[in-house]
């Protein structure tokens, strides 16, 4: 069976088939579920934030004009709902342009405790750096990395000019990689 | 001027222009500190695009759906503001704005030449008569029950 396309289902959902909303949600919740990851840093959380995304992108379904990706259009919803949480439960996170900030996390490594041997792999090495991050630098660099989205889809996405998010996506990846180094000390040798 | 990071990453993210391109290429192959830096870079670059995403719990779609369920439905934009609407307005406006320019160009003294003077010969007596007046209330009251039925019954739905 051919795939519908994201305009298709969303016609559909706005003709009164609702049931093809669920299509949308399938195809877009892992990411919108990873965006609220990097804001939330438990699984509850994030789902909670990721559920409330696709309800208020479902009522705000007849106002998306395909000026743009439909995912574009759910990432600024998931961006702005994300930003809405954290500032709801006062999470203490510094500001994206303060150069020397360092987030300081509750219990930053909690999440991936579960798992020793997961946590010796590089990808969960990587995933415990990304989310030392401040949630602004994890977002650009999970919408850059994992969603591939264009820099001026990101700018879009997180209201900034395109050569702004150019700039933060740069200065993230080099505090990524200083996180890694300090993770891994000697094994990063071995995974850079 | 960029830093070594920030041309490599360019490099990297296809950013760069033709001559450019090649200039960073070079200065890769000739620069022990470019190379350094270009390895340890595009190792993350790879790192980064492999990584997988995370995968919420099995009743994710059925707990938004149920949720979606009880929502009324979306509509588009475009449906939700009637077209006669607008032009109802649009021509009650254009109606003021065509009679006002017309009174005024009409009562207006030019110096050098005057226009025709319009002459209203209408005995409004002959049409306000108690039958006329009744009517009308009537008709006032009969929109105004239709009006109310109609929210009544939207505000239902």
């Amino acid at each position: 069976m051919q795939q519908q396309t994201d305009q298709a289902l969303i016609t559909a959902v706005l003709e009164g088939n609702s049931s093809a909303y669920a299509e949308l949600v399938n195809r877009h919740k892992r990411f919108v579920f990873t965006m609220a990851m990097k804001f939330a840093k438990n699984r509850e959380d994030a789902e909670e934030i990721a559920q409330d995304c696709f309800i208020k992108a479902y009522r705000a379904l007849g106002t998306f004009k395909n000026t743009s990706k439909f995912s574009t259009w759910l990432y600024t919803i998931t961006y702005t709902t994300a930003m809405s949480f954290l500032r709801k439960k006062r999470i203490v996170t510094y500001s994206i342009d303060d150069e020397e900030s360092h987030l300081q996390l509750e219990n930053p490594i909690s999440s991936y405790q579960a798992n020793d041997v997961e946590k010796k792999s590089k990808y969960a090495y990587l995933n415990l750096a990304i989310s030392q991050l401040l949630p602004d630098d994890a977002a650009i660099i999970t919408l850059f990395y994992q969603s591939e989205q264009s820099l001026d889809e990101i700018a879009q996405v997180l209201k900034m000019e395109s050569n702004t998010v150019k700039v933060k996506l740069h200065r993230a990846r080099l505090r990524l990689k200083e996180k890694l180094e300090y993770l891994l000390k000697d094994e990063v040798k071995e995974l850079l | 001027m960029k830093t070594i990071e920030e041309q490599i990453w360019e490099y990297i993210d296809g950013e760069l222009s033709g001559k450019e391109r090649e200039a960073v290429a070079k200065k890769i192959a000739d620069d022990n500190a470019y190379a350094t830096v270009y390895i340890e870079m595009l190792e993350l670059h790879q790192l980064m695009a492999t990584v997988e995403l995370d995968e919420p719990s099995m009743s994710f779609t059925r707990n938004i759906m149920d949720q979606v369920n009880l929502e009324t439905n979306p509509m588009a934009l475009k449906t939700k503001v009637d077209k006669r609407i607008i032009y109802s307005l649009s021509a009650i406006f254009l109606v003021a704005i065509v009679s006002v320019s017309w009174f005024t160009m009409a009562y207006i003294q030019f110096p050098a030449f005057s226009l025709p003077s319009l002459h209203f010969n209408m005995n409004l007596e002959q049409f306000v008569s108690p039958l006329a007046l009744q009517l009308f209330f009537f008709i006032d009251i009969l929109l105004a029950l239709l009006y109310l039925d109609r929210l009544y019954r939207s505000k239902k739905a």
